[in-house]
């Protein structure tokens, strides 16, 4: 069976699945560029919280297109509400606490880490 | 009581059960003679120009009316005249958001400074904006200050007739029903088994958190109101996000990695508990700024590129947030740039030195700014701990 | 018939890709696990675990759609919530004065 033979709305939905996918393993890659690529435990923290929170997001968001309308969606969708409000908190946390060990965030010149 | 010194008193009140028996207690001080003057202060802990506080500032007023009544019931009660015993009532700090104990003891010294008053009479049960461990934080900061600090001998309501006023609640009702919806969502509604469990596990997470997982009373009116208005955000937030994070993942993906790494400061305009909350995390959920700490109304924020810099001081998630918790009206206001409220703590532009706490054996920096309106000059910051707006350490909980 | 046995191209289904999708995840995640293990900063390895954590959980709702097999989701909430916890507790028990929360 081809993707041509389905109906519109199928279609659509498994274009979307598609599509969230791949953003999904876009941003986690950004994420994991960042976090090896940046400097210091501050710049690596905004990746970790932020590309991170949306590669999930996006990957949640297949999952709950692929489920479609059952109990089960719910939980995803409070899965993805607990991520968006855990995520930040987290990296808050961690950022804070580098702070209070007394690590001073890299700047333009220092040298990399 | 003990004799006060100059006899002059403050009570900062609120609505507590045992709120009658301390004034019954300084009023009897009163009668003794050791108090000549009681002046009853209740902390705003809303401003001014917040829309629909008529209702809150009016009930601030009735309490200190309440109190003053009460006092000069018992006076002439106990058959003393009135007339050499000065009463008054105060309703103060509309002028900010006020966010720890540090902020309540400055508060209460600067009333006390201005109307010669030397002794704060606390209410045992005084725990302003709900957070029931203030008092003794609270106690610890007025240590500070040359006010000497005595709580009523109030017999406390007992354990048990508190937990019963707290299950009535409506805190104790909203944490319930929360956490039994969230129940019924991961378990099965129509399974009479998933019920009864829900419901024993929900009481128990009613009974033990209520206390601490709400700061307010929600109300019928306001707080629907705020979910509605966060239903509206959250759209708004997941596009801001996306574009930022589009514009960040350009610049990690290029050879080049140009960035520009600043620590922030940027003083915010919103209430404390959920509101700098929301705020704090939105921050940090839109790419390029993170907020690394919050302490009272300043949030100190690392900021990745320049884009993302402008974009927070513009306070666009600022107004955001004063929109769902404050309404419409109050998203209205100048951004933290215009204000004034914004510095860069690094780079060849810096406005302020970055603020270690001494505590953590960093660098002993003064970590003092300007827009305190009761600045002190810089000399006084280790030789006074008497000067209003100086802490030696203002994140210790 | 779910979505997920839905053959789109190839013979392969929907749920293929999805699995596909979890194996780019777990690619990725062997790159965040360099930062766990090469730090340098006790922070650096807590935000890469969490990192790390939160690519489990996106892992298992995959799989979940994937396979058919809803209560992974359970799996998946409660492994989130763990991980947040794990955050803060390092962040708070690593720092020896003053306190994180």
């Amino acid at each position: 069976m081809a993707l041509g033979s389905l109906d519109p709305v199928t279609t659509a939905r498994v274009v979307l699945i598609l599509a969230l996918l791949a953003g999904a393993l876009f941003f986690t890659f950004v994420s994991m560029v960042g976090v090896i690529r940046l400097p210091d435990v501050y710049a690596r923290a905004h990746t970790a919280s932020q590309a991170d929170t949306l590669g999930a997001g996006f990957g949640l968001a297949a999952v709950a297109l692929t489920l479609g309308w059952q109990g089960a969606s719910v939980k995803t969708a409070i899965l993805l509400f607990f991520i968006f409000v855990t995520n930040p908190t987290a990296a808050h946390a961690v950022a804070r606490a580098a702070f209070e060990d007394g690590n001073v965030p890299w700047t333009e010149g220092d040298e990399r880490r | 009581m003990a004799p006060v010194a100059n006899g002059r008193v403050v009570v900062p009140i609120e609505d507590t059960a045992t709120l009658r028996a301390t004034v019954a207690h300084v009023a009897a001080a009163a009668a003794d003679g050791d108090v000549s003057a009681i002046h009853f202060v209740y902390l705003a802990s809303w401003r001014d120009d917040d829309p629909r506080i008529d209702d809150r500032r009016t009930t601030a007023q009735d309490l200190l009316a309440d109190a003053a009544d009460w006092a000069r019931y018992d006076l002439e009660d106990a058959d003393v005249s009135e007339n050499g015993i000065e009463i008054e009532t105060a309703l103060i700090a509309e002028d900010v958001y006020l966010f720890g104990p540090r902020q309540y003891a400055e508060r209460l010294h600067t009333y006390a400074d201005e109307h010669g008053i030397g002794t704060v009479v606390l209410d045992p049960e005084y725990t302003p904006v709900g957070n029931t461990t203030l008092l003794q934080p609270m106690e610890f900061e007025l240590a500070s200050t040359p006010l000497s600090v005595r709580e009523a001998p109030v017999d406390r309501p007992s354990r048990r007739e508190r937990l019963v006023s707290e299950i009535t609640g409506p805190r104790f009702a909203t944490v319930f029903g929360g956490s039994l919806a969230f129940y019924l969502v991961l378990g099965d509604p129509t399974y009479p088994f998933d019920l009864v469990t829900g419901v024993a596990t929900a009481l128990v997470v009613a009974i033990s958190l209520s206390q601490v997982s709400l700061d307010h009373d929600p109300t019928l009116r306001e707080s629907p109101l705020r979910l509605v208005r966060g239903l509206i955000y959250v759209p708004s937030l997941l596009l801001e996000i996306l574009k930022s994070n589009v514009v960040v993942a350009r610049v990690i993906l290029s050879p080049s990695l140009p960035i520009d790494p600043t620590m922030t400061r940027m003083r915010v305009l919103v209430g404390s508990g959920l509101p700098v909350t929301t705020l704090a995390n939105s921050i940090t959920l839109t790419p390029g700024t993170l907020t690394v700490r919050a302490r009272d109304a300043d949030l100190y924020v690392h900021t990745l590129i320049p884009w993302a810099r402008e974009g927070l001081f513009d306070g666009g998630l600022e107004r955001w947030t004063r929109f769902v918790f404050y309404g419409r009206e109050a998203a209205r206001l100048p951004t933290p740039r215009e204000r004034d409220d914004c510095a860069v703590l690094q780079g060849p532009d810096a406005d302020e030195p970055m603020p270690f706490a001494a505590t953590d054996g960093g660098p002993e920096l003064d970590t003092h700014h300007e827009s305190d309106e009761d600045r002190a000059p810089d000399t006084a910051a280790e030789a006074a701990p008497t000067a209003p707006g100086h802490h030696e350490d203002g994140d210790r909980r | 018939m779910s979505i997920a046995d839905l053959a789109i191209a190839g013979g392969y289904t929907v749920g293929d890709v999805l699995l596909v999708g979890a194996a780019g995840f777990v690619v990725l995640a062997l790159g965040m696990l360099y930062r766990a293990v090469v730090g340098p900063t006790m922070q650096d390895r807590v935000l890469a675990v969490n990192v790390l954590g939160t690519n489990t959980v996106v892992i298992l709702a995959l799989l979940g759609a994937a396979l058919d097999e809803p209560t992974f989701l359970d799996i998946a909430i409660v492994y989130a919530l763990l991980n947040f916890l794990m955050a803060i507790a390092v962040s708070k028990f690593t720092v020896e004065r003053g306190g994180v929360l």
